[in-house]
């Protein structure tokens, strides 16, 4: 089918991403924002060791996602919105994306600057990225930092704005993207 | 039979002076000779090496019983490329370099093998003295030789690895050695 209408509500794939990146995301940050309290030990290595092996993952899966993506059209967003509305959702969603690669990114040239080689949960080891720099890792350390926070703020405004349309707008923005949930057919 | 002790006796001295001068004797150079280890992290290998050892080299192909290599190594001259990490190996609970400075190799006996050499020794390390066998190549040069080889240890037969470092979970057991020495005749 040529002309085939946008869908309605968000596919079992395209919300199975949405929600295990989103799941592993905040699993990322309470390991992170952690491990950096933590003395140099064991205990910090531990968990930089999982906070890698989940990194890859999210950036695996962000590899998929992007290239699902490109191939499926996303349902539109509700009639009503305004210019403003229709271009801060859509930053949102591309800046989500941008982050998407260039947390784990960082995180990956991070370690590799440091030395220590990335490994997918004790399975096998990827690749350094660039060569041990001390200078280099201080850098992509801060990066990684900075933008931690503001991943965190785009994501704060991106559930306040799925709440506003669920509550305030009373549309199917957030519904269409929440399993086991039926959103109304608009004509 | 006071002849024939005389002759055995002139015989034992004869071949002791013949493995002697047959066994030539060698330095490393200690600006091209290399000693690496290569450590599991966090499930990932991580390579290092120490910049400061020395080795004393009796080999001869044919005089393998009068052969022996010799290797002590300065621990505090270890380098992963990382000084956190570097810091922390050399505090009391890994290498405790300020109890156990240096490490210590002699081989006892050298065997030839299919593709070259193997040997016995006695390794010091922490404290602790193991037999560690290595597996090595003699390639004479024009002046003097290279001997490159590898050996295997398990760091907790040695004791390296005290408190949260004893677990195997964050830093494998096993650790891999290479060495590349060149050698130089002693003069």
């Amino acid at each position: 089918m040529p002309n085939q209408s946008p869908p309605t509500r968000y596919s079992a794939v395209a919300q199975g991403f949405h929600w295990i990146i989103a799941a592993l995301i905040v699993v990322q940050f309470s390991l992170g924002w952690t491990a950096e309290f933590l003395p140099i030990g064991a205990r910090k290595l531990a968990r930089l060791d999982w906070h890698k092996s989940f990194g890859m993952t999210i950036l695996t899966l962000a590899v998929l996602r992007l290239l699902w993506r490109l191939f499926n059209r996303p349902p539109e967003l509700p009639p009503g919105m305004t210019k403003f509305e229709r271009q801060a959702a859509r930053a949102t969603h591309v800046l989500f994306y941008v982050f998407l690669f260039v947390m784990p990114l960082t995180g990956w040239m991070m370690s590799s600057a440091k030395n220590y080689s990335v490994s997918w949960f004790h399975q096998f080891t990827w690749p350094n990225l660039i060569g041990p720099n001390e200078q280099a890792f201080n850098l992509l350390r801060s990066t990684h930092d900075t933008l931690s926070w503001l991943l965190f703020a785009v994501a704060i405004l991106h559930i306040l704005a799925a709440l506003k349309h669920h509550f305030w707008n009373k549309d199917d923005v957030l519904k269409r993207m929440l399993p086991f949930t039926k959103s109304e057919k608009r004509s | 039979m006071r002849r024939l002790f005389l002759a055995g006796t002139a015989a034992i001295l004869l071949s002791a002076a013949a493995a002697a001068a047959g066994a030539a004797s060698y330095t490393a150079d200690p600006q091209q000779s290399r000693l690496e280890f290569v450590g599991v992290q966090a499930g990932a290998e991580f390579k290092g090496v120490f910049h400061k050892f020395t080795a004393n080299v009796d080999f001869a192909p044919d005089t393998l019983a009068a052969s022996r290599i010799e290797v002590q190594i300065d621990m505090n001259s270890v380098d992963s490329r990382d000084t956190d990490r570097d810091t922390t190996i050399r505090g009391k609970d890994i290498f405790d370099v300020a109890h156990n400075p240096t490490a210590h190799y002699v081989t006892k006996t050298i065997t030839k093998t299919a593709t070259g050499f193997s040997a016995v020794g006695a390794l010091t390390l922490h404290g602790v003295t193991k037999d560690v066998p290595i597996d090595f190549q003699f390639v004479p040069a024009a002046a003097g030789a290279t001997l490159t080889g590898k050996a295997k240890l398990n760091r907790l037969d040695f004791g390296v690895g005290q408190g949260d470092w004893k677990s195997t979970e964050n830093v494998g057991d096993g650790v891999k050695i290479n060495f590349s020495l060149v050698l130089k005749p002693k003069t």
